[in-house]
């Protein structure tokens, strides 16, 4: 029994960061010894009072939720909840034999890491930027930031104005210059249109960040290089980078679960999901069958599949986060 | 939009407010119910006008009007609360979900609550296209309230400067106009694609030409019905659209813009949408606007267009003194004065023959001659068994796979004949697990 107490209370910090459940499900998956030579209880009465709390929100939000998919994945109900009946694995048969699950897939695995990449690039360009910008720098800082402060719907809506091919400005710009751009009728527009949207909202985030890790790096590292004569991309390529590294890489998985989970607001306002279920995601089709087509059943196996997903992303981050990251206090 | 929001918010804390204040006296004096609703804009005011007028009438009722989004926004949080018995008493659902209502087992049919609480309805006034679609039986199962038909609205300047009267009677003639107006650089956009054409376009396409959209009378005779419309000329119809849309004679206004905002602002020449767009119309148009019927096919006798709006339902687990309120409101609603002065406020057709004459005696129509359209294109000619209605289980599922289908068709994935084909298929499997789940009751 203690062991386990301890190896939770060791995933307490991690859960600060990430969602709490993933923490404790981590933290059984990878006992360590480490943490017990200072956060270590004798006596399981303390311990479980301090536990409950998160122990309860772990229940209502994660273990009933779950049950309840799990138990709707496996029936065929009317949406009212008077009539249902089991269909074994059935939707989950037809879900994987559908080609619109399938494209769904592909279109979120590209759509994820596509949006990933172009934001901790672009973030880290501005973050470097900053820290080499001596004049206004808070001027700058808080202008890349204002993007966190508005809300995915209403980026959404901005981002499909500005690029409506009847009357968005930029739209009107690319026709002019002699684009074809209209995401109502050409799937690959309507995709690269919720993912600059989608990046456009969450560069502040990385720049936050990187900002951050930048500035702590410690000066005298610089200056001994730069004594050395190391050039200024040389010191950044050299001590910036590796220093930095952890928060790139918990960036990364940060910027996965935003792409995976977070951009409903955002494809909702900009495409819909369309034309044609082009732009759909695994989350978004998710919340079209359950909640505008009222096909529990499949909604619910979708679920499944997207915890299965997130559950194996947990076990993989915090294996990766161990090795890479120095929790000691 | 903020103020829907705004509004939405207000009536909710309002409703939030009277429940932890109902005190048992309180209780004993006034009985409140909650009424869902999924309008937004001018029609919006007025469903608030008449519950603030029905709460003045009465001391012993109030009704509290709650907004929860579009049709289907609405449907998903009606469903959501009656999970856990916190439903309204009153839910306005769309005309698509009728055979969903019915077989859910949670709704009271309408006239059966009528009668229970003592009013007498006269339902044979009703009027027949309006009313026939609601019938079990004899009977109607929920009260039939914004009802409408989509009409083709039209800027009369740019008709005039292509040399028509107005749109032509058949789709292929209204087809050269549509080309006329393009090629003469009367306008850019000879025609806006409303978000609702699948109910216009192709519902209502099959209706007014007669072809059928499934089998068993449309659904009407029984569970086991199957679509058939991609064997229809529903298919030359999607042809048709796909080519107007190729060729920019049409026009789809896409997220961040309503497409009746391109007619209304006299970007686009035509538009076929709900009789209901005389609010906005009548509001926003500043040129010469007008409407006509719908086309129909070359050498058919057009009949009855399919109706569109939502219906009022009342939903089970209620007390008696709820239901009681919510008879007195829906009385209220049946009541011809109410009707007349709904169906002059929004566009919705008059839905009682009481109303319609009161209108018409006081020369309503004379002066908003395209407000008379709807009601005449939903009784024109005789009702068939295509035309008569759509009986399907779960159609909000089975219209977004075909919007979905028509699309991949649209952005050049499918041709048509595959797409609808597609939505065919697909929408049969859903038509079969309803009848899976609801053949055995």
């Amino acid at each position: 029994m203690q062991p386990s107490e301890a190896t939770a209370l060791k995933g307490a910090p991690k859960g600060a960061l990430f969602s709490g459940w993933s923490a404790g499900l981590a933290g059984l998956l990878a006992p360590s010894e480490e943490g017990l030579k200072r956060s270590y209880f004798k006596g399981t009465g303390l311990a479980a009072a301090l536990l409950s709390p998160q122990l309860i929100i772990l229940l209502f939000f994660f273990f009933v939720p779950s049950w309840k998919a799990l138990s709707l994945a496996f029936v065929q109900i009317d949406p009212f909840g008077g009539k249902s009946v089991f269909v074994g694995l059935r939707n989950f048969v037809e879900l994987f034999a559908s080609e619109n699950y399938r494209y769904s897939a592909w279109l979120t695995f590209w759509f994820t890491i596509t949006q990933n990449i172009i934001t901790l690039v672009i973030a880290g360009a501005l973050a470097f930027a900053i820290d080499h910008i001596v004049r206004a720098r808070y001027a700058y800082r808080t202008v890349i930031l204002l993007p966190y402060a508005i809300a995915p719907v209403v980026t959404g809506a901005m981002w499909a104005f500005l690029f409506n091919p009847s009357v968005g400005p930029v739209a009107g710009w690319l026709h002019a210059m002699g684009l074809p751009w209209d995401p109502n009728l050409r799937p690959w527009d309507a995709v690269v249109l919720i993912t600059m949207a989608s990046v456009w909202n969450h560069i502040c985030y990385d720049f936050i960040f990187l900002t951050a890790a930048m500035l702590a790096v410690p000066q005298s590292l610089r200056e001994a290089a730069a004594i050395d004569g190391a050039s200024q991309w040389r010191r950044f390529r050299t001590i910036t980078v590796p220093l930095v590294m952890p928060t790139v890489f918990y960036l990364f998985i940060i910027n996965f679960v935003y792409g995976l989970f977070d951009t409903f607001g955002i494809i909702d306002a900009v495409t819909r999901g369309g034309p044609a279920g082009s732009t759909t995601t695994l989350v978004y089709k998710v919340y079209q069958d359950g909640f505008v087509n009222l096909n529990l059943g499949s909604s619910a196996a979708q679920s499944i599949v997207l915890m299965a997903l997130a559950v194996l992303f947990t076990i993989l981050q915090f294996r990766a986060l161990d090795r890479r990251v120095n929790y000691q206090v | 939009m903020s103020k829907f929001v705004r509004g939405a918010a207000v009536a909710g804390a309002a409703a939030c407010l009277l429940a932890s204040l109902a005190s048992p006296a309180w209780a004993q004096d006034k009985t409140s119910i909650e009424w869902w609703y999924a309008n937004g804009g001018r029609v919006e005011e007025g469903i608030q006008k008449i519950i603030a007028d029905f709460n003045a009438s009465r001391d012993k009722y109030e009704v509290v009007g709650i907004k929860k989004g579009n049709y289907e926004e609405t449907f998903a949080a009606m469903i959501a609360a009656y999970r856990v018995g916190q439903h309204p008493s009153i839910i306005q659902s769309s005309e698509r979900t009728f055979l969903t209502m019915i077989d859910s087992n949670a709704i009271v049919p309408v006239s059966e609550l009528m009668t229970q609480q003592g009013y007498t309805v006269d339902w044979a006034n009703f009027v027949k296209p309006v009313a026939d679609f609601y019938l079990v039986g004899d009977t109607p199962a929920a009260m039939p309230f914004n009802s409408s038909t989509a009409v083709m609205w039209y800027n009369a300047d740019h008709f005039k400067a292509a040399g028509f009267d107005g749109p032509a009677a058949t789709w292929p003639e209204f087809e050269k106009q549509l080309y006329a107006i393009k090629e003469k650089g009367i306008s850019e956009c000879a025609m806006a694609l409303n978000s609702d054409f699948y109910w216009s376009l192709i519902e209502g396409y099959s209706s007014i030409n007669d072809y059928p959209f499934g089998t068993k009378g449309n659904g009407f005779e029984g569970l086991d019905t199957e679509y058939v419309y991609n064997t229809t000329p529903v298919v030359q119809q999607v042809e048709r659209l796909k080519k107007w849309i190729d060729d920019g004679v049409i026009q789809l206004a896409g997220q961040g813009l309503s497409p009746m905002q391109l007619y209304t602002s006299g970007t686009c020449s035509t538009i076929s949408a709900s009789t209901a767009g005389h609010a906005d119309v009548e509001a926003n148009a500043k040129f010469n606007w007008s409407a006509a019927f719908q086309p129909h096919e070359e050498g058919v006798e057009p009949h009855n267009s399919n109706i569109g709006g939502a219906a009022l339902w009342v939903l089970k687990g209620k007390t008696d003194a709820e239901n009681a309120a919510a008879a007195a409101f829906l009385n209220f609603i049946a009541q011809p004065d109410t009707q007349a002065w709904w169906s002059e406020w929004t566009g919705y057709v008059p839905v009682t023959n009481a109303a319609y004459e009161k209108m018409k005696a006081a020369g309503f129509f004379e002066k908003h001659p395209t407000r008379e359209i709807a009601i005449k294109q939903l009784s024109q000619g005789t009702p068939t068994v295509n035309s008569r209605g759509f009986r399907f289980g779960n159609s909000n599922q089975t219209s977004a796979i075909l919007v979905e289908e028509i699309q991949a068709a649209w952005t050049g994935q499918k041709t048509v004949q595959q797409a609808l084909d597609a939505a065919v298929s697909r929408g049969n499997e859903v038509l079969r697990q309803y009848e899976q789940l609801h053949a055995a009751q």
